[in-house]
């Protein structure tokens, strides 16, 4: 608990705070419409009392667009998370409990994941599927199950090396009641952790997905579509780049710090970096 | 050595089973290079007869075997798109791509180690505060993000170095080093950032260690202590993430290099996909992919050989 | 952009149509100089240098400078001799003759015969080539070549434009017999610049021909390094990098206009765009609603937010230089209560027709155009969701597979006016990705194939226009303008641009002291 209170996590904890507020009360706060609002008149205007944050290459205003990128990064990074630990899991669980063939083969799978492009995966999917919301959603998460995947089957390695696995053991309980009873409790604490670092790295790789095109479709706000579109005018408006960029990296920022002091605080075992 | 041929061993089983997921890849991906090649100037007539020049006609099996069949034998053909040998054009990128990550491992590494060592030595003081803040800081900023900042910043406003470009280092080793500057500080900057952490908290477990005590009781001066005795042993966990992260580098220069118009292997890789030219996709996978796995397995190795427990566990 | 500049760029759009092209304030002629290499900052990366088989603008672009075709064009479009010196079409267009002119020399040394133009003209035709131009010769019967200096092709049926596409580059240019091999590689022919190595990916090299047979061009040869990110070109360009650029970012082109140190040289049409409905898809079989959401759209506004007021707003999709374009035809003016009404007659009340707008990132204007659409569309009471597509997922899902509901797209150098309105607008036209099912139109655009009178064919295209327009087939929007900027020691660049809009030609450009 002490580690919560420090400063780093006092700070990261009111970053991320913000940054669920903002997520959550946007799309109520912020007429529909203001984001898309198109104005040619006044496309690239600077920050101004006019123009609070300044205008895109379409004269939209970036403060609402900013503001509502905060939904969209919520909603597709924790969707993604939630996604990549309802695959991890069981693979991880199962390697892990089973051991043996079965760990073999799901770790090679695991691996052959690993070492591919994640990018190729996206394109992939994009272009199967189609691009949308909910196709960003399945790329990022089922690129990160390999991940969770891994650590899951580290922790359970972990758990049922304890002494009171073997103790149920000989008590006769089937695999299922271990699994739920004993291994799927004592591996929350680090998976939260993992989750919340991932929710970090969703986001950023939304970004990095709507910078190529693959992600979030125009004209739904966007922190990486933003981005993009600033790149050919960073010479005379920089701050149609510097603005979605600071709001990433403040927000990454921030869950990466509750990570660490989530990590400190609530899993002595793992490592700070690994 | 079983342990070493064991590894060998699964190495190839994966680099086949990643043959096999690109291949199924590219039985998904819709559209075809013909498609690509004719654009908006292809009819039904004219892209039947290009499919069937391509051999794009044939069952996405045969393809696959025959373009395994020749890769075995070392041919990897020609870009369908291109019209370049695959070969020849692996050659060129691997270079470029090769000077750019070895870059950005030497950036990272020259700031993660000592801002690392700072940190842990000062811990818990203003000192570990600044150093892990620009750690957390370096993993925060997506990298296309901080590349842009560095256009902006060195390229466009101070006109010291070139926003973007490439130049063959055989060619021309000056020039080609300034046009990687950029992309390298560029991707660099997560490296260096994860390094940092990682020497960090080695740093700290060695300086807990007895060892350290007995040295400082007899006497030795704490500068000596860190840099002779404590980094020395801290070094090799670093220098073990530095080598897994180079198969994180090769994923995101794919990113980077298009951002920077530094046409390398993850440029070359991300052209291939484009144009659906499926040789050349397999190809760059591929490498892509044997580069991640031997780095991994080249760390195993000098494992092994430096700790003679690893073969026992 | 300040208001003012907005105002600017609008003001210098008036008047280019006329000449179909406005050169840049290189008036003042100084006398051609001979020597040096010319730096190019080129916006694409080069694919298969093979003329026959490669369609993208980028690479024909470049192989201008390398080849040359049996006949040519001038500005409106009226076929000349060229490699050909002279060339007879019989009455019945079931025969042409070309007469090589003589001392045309490849760059092997060689000299053109007729041998050559048979095989390249054979090689066009046969389907293992994968030509793109492969359409061209389907009508064709045999090539002959009687005599060293005579090439005779036979015509199964007349196909009235023929002979105007052999001034293509991948149709008409001539080939050293048997070179068909090392084509993708490295390029070889008759035109004024050898081509001498390409680094993929990264830069070409051409180097000038002394024996070219309209003269060695003035330049020692031109260096392309192709630099796709259009910030880049422009630093690049300001910066001394390169001598020249092509596609100057339009956001930019008014500013680069007054740099002194700078020359910028636009016209147009480099392409022309146009909004799309998948006619075998409901609602969009129903004329009324796609006149409806042409109604909604603003083609003045739309064409300044997305084209930074880079293009002019059309009609008619017909060369502006050549004689099919019809002036008469009006884009429709923007109105919503007219579109309401008509959408209400086809059974749709406000927010009750969705759909998906494909575009693809290839043209990022079109991202930035279908945005302002959809805007609009909302305005009007109908939904659009936007979908990217990159390039390849574009041609699979619309083009190919005609899987989509609405979409833009654009044609470069579409001049000749059958390939133009039979190809498109033909309900068996090889591009008619739309489904297009018109009787009157697929009456006049045969009847026009099959024509052997100019005057009468232009007439019969203007009628095709007129119903493409009434019925709203499409959407005809925009010609967008070409750019390119220079620095002020490149001369002769009002002669840079090939008739077609889209080629350039360095054999007529100089480097000053």
């Amino acid at each position: 608990m002490r580690a919560i209170l420090s400063p780093k996590g006092i700070i990261g904890g009111a970053l991320v705070t913000v940054f669920a507020l903002v997520a959550i009360l946007a799309p109520y706060a912020i007429p529909a419409n203001q984001a898309t609002r198109i104005n040619i008149l006044a496309r690239l205007h600077p920050p101004s009392a006019a123009h609070w944050l300044g205008t895109d290459q379409l004269g939209r205003e970036l403060v609402w667009r900013v503001l509502l990128g905060a939904h969209t990064s919520l909603v597709i990074a924790v969707s993604a998370v939630v996604l990549s630990i309802l695959i991890g899991l069981p693979i991880g669980v199962l390697a892990g409990y089973y051991r043996g063939w079965t760990d073999h083969a799901l770790m090679r799978l695991v691996e052959t994941l690993l070492s591919f492009p994640a990018l190729l995966l996206a394109l992939t999917i994009s272009a199967v599927l189609g691009p949308s919301e909910r196709n960003t959603i399945l790329a990022i998460g089922i690129a990160f199950s390999p991940y969770l995947a891994r650590i899951v089957r580290a922790e359970t390695l972990r758990v049922i090396a304890l002494p009171f696995i073997e103790a149920a053991r000989s008590q006769g309980a089937s695999d299922s009641r271990i699994v739920r009873l004993h291994v799927l409790p004592n591996i929350m604490a680090p998976l939260t952790v993992q989750a919340t670092i991932s929710v970090a790295f969703a986001i950023l790789a939304e970004a990095g997905l709507s910078f190529l095109g693959l992600g979030t479709q125009p004209p739904t706000p966007s922190w990486g579509l933003m981005i993009q579109a600033s790149r050919d005018y960073l010479d005379i408006a920089p701050w149609t780049a510097l603005v979605p960029g600071v709001a990433i990296a403040v927000t990454v920022l921030g869950l990466n710090m509750l990570g660490d002091v989530l990590r400190d605080a609530l899993d002595p075992t793992m490592a700070v970096e690994g | 050595m079983s342990y070493l041929a064991r590894r060998l061993a699964l190495f190839v089983i994966t680099l086949l089973l990643i043959t096999v997921v690109t291949f199924l890849i590219t039985l998904v991906l819709p559209g075809d290079v013909a498609t690509m090649i004719l654009g908006t100037r292809s009819d039904p007539a004219t892209l039947a007869a290009l499919r069937e020049k391509l051999g794009l006609n044939q069952a996405l099996i045969v393809q696959y075997g025959h373009w395994m069949g020749r890769a075995l034998s070392g041919d990897l053909g020609v870009s369908l798109i291109f019209k370049e040998p695959i070969a020849l054009l692996l050659g060129q990128k691997i270079a470029a791509s090769t000077l750019l990550v070895v870059m950005s491992l030497i950036f990272a590494l020259a700031a993660a180690v000592p801002l690392g060592v700072w940190s842990a030595v000062h811990r818990d003081r203003w000192q570990d505060t600044v150093g892990s803040g620009i750690a957390l800081a370096g993993i925060s900023l997506p990298d296309f993000f901080w590349g842009i900042v560095l256009i902006l910043f060195v390229a466009r406003w101070l006109d010291w170095l070139p926003a973007s470009g490439y130049a063959s280092p055989v060619e021309n080793l000056p020039l080609a080093l300034k046009y990687a500057l950029l992309p390298s500080i560029t991707l660099a900057l997560s490296l260096m950032a994860h390094l940092t952490r990682m020497t960090r908290s080695a740093m700290l477990e060695v300086l807990g260690q007895d060892f350290v005590r007995v040295c400082r009781a007899k006497g030795l001066a704490w500068g000596a202590v860190i840099f002779r005795h404590a980094l020395r042993n801290a070094v090799m966990p670093v220098l073990t993430v530095a080598g897994l992260q180079l198969g994180y580098l090769f994923g995101s220069i794919i990113v980077v290099e298009s951002l920077f118009n530094f046409t390398g292997m993850g440029w070359l890789t991300y052209q291939a996909l484009l144009n659906r030219d499926m040789p050349l996709v397999q190809a760059t996978v591929l490498v892509i992919a044997a580069v991640v796995m031997m780095t991994n397995l080249v760390i195993d190795i000098v494992y092994t050989v430096l700790d003679p427990r690893v073969r026992l566990s | 952009m300040k208001r003012r500049e907005f105002l600017q760029t609008s003001g210098l759009l008036m008047g280019g149509l006329a000449v179909g092209g406005l050169p840049g304030p290189a008036a003042a002629e100084d006398a051609p100089r001979r020597g040096g290499t010319l730096i190019w900052g080129h916006s694409e990366t080069t694919q298969n240098l093979d003329i026959h088989q490669t369609g993208t603008a980028s690479t024909l672009r470049l192989l201008q400078n390398v080849h040359d075709t049996i006949v040519t064009v001038d500005h409106s479009f009226k076929v000349l001799p060229n490699v050909a010196e002279s060339f007879d079409v019989s009455q019945d267009l079931l025969t042409y003759t070309f007469r090589l002119r003589p001392g045309v020399k490849f760059h092997t040394g060689a000299a053109v015969t007729s041998a050559d133009v048979v095989y390249s003209f054979e090689r066009v035709k046969d389907p293992k080539t994968g030509a793109v131009n492969f359409d061209v010769f389907k009508d064709v019967a045999g090539i002959e070549a009687p005599d060293p200096g005579t090439v005779i092709v036979k015509m199964k049926q007349p196909f009235a434009p023929f002979l105007a596409r052999l001034a293509e580059l991948g149709a008409g240019a001539i080939l050293p017999k048997d070179s068909g091999d090392i084509q993708g590689k490295a390029p070889v022919g008759c035109g004024p610049f050898k081509f001498v190595s390409r680094e993929f990916g990264n830069k070409v090299e051409l180097t000038g021909f002394a024996d070219y047979w309209q003269g060695a061009p003035y330049l020692d040869g031109v260096l392309s390094h192709e630099v796709t990110e259009e910030t880049v070109r422009l630093t690049g360009l300001q910066t001394g990098q390169f001598h020249l650029i092509n596609d100057i970012p339009m956001d930019r082109v008014a500013k680069v206009k007054q740099d002194p140190k700078l020359q910028v040289l636009s016209w147009f049409p480099l392409c022309w765009d146009f909004l799309n409905f998948n006619h075998a898809k409901k609602p969009f079989d129903d004329p009324r609603v796609r006149k409806a959401l042409d109604l909604m759209v603003d083609k003045d506004a739309l064409m300044q937010g997305a084209l930074w007021g880079q293009g002019v707003v059309t009609g008619s999709p017909s060369f502006p230089t050549s004689a099919s374009y019809d002036a008469n035809i009006k884009p429709r003016k923007q109105d919503f209560e007219a579109a309401a009404a008509l959408l209400k007659e086809a059974g749709f009340g406000p927010g009750q027709l969705q759909f998906t707008f494909k575009v693809t990132t290839n043209y990022p204007y079109h991202v930035q155009a279908a945005q302002i659409m959809q805007a609009w569309f909302e305005q009007g009471g109908v939904k659009a969701t936007t979908q990217q597509l990159t390039w390849a997922d574009w041609l699979s899902q619309c083009w190919v597979h005609r899987d989509f509901e609405v979409t833009m797209m654009n044609f470069f150098t579409l001049w000749e006016p059958d390939f133009l309105y039979y190809t498109l607008w033909n309900s068996t036209g090889a591009f008619n990705y739309r489904n297009i099912k018109d009787s009157t139109i697929d009456d006049l655009t045969e009847k026009a194939r099959r024509s052997t009178d100019p005057a009468g064919r232009a007439a019969i295209y203007k009628q095709v226009q007129q119903r493409i327009q009434d019925e709203t087939h499409d959407v005809i929007l925009w010609f967008r303008n070409g750019t390119v900027g220079a620095r002020q020691n490149v001369g002769g660049l009002d002669r840079l641009v090939h008739p077609n809009g889209s080629n350039l030609m360095f054999r007529n450009v100089w480097l000053k002291a």
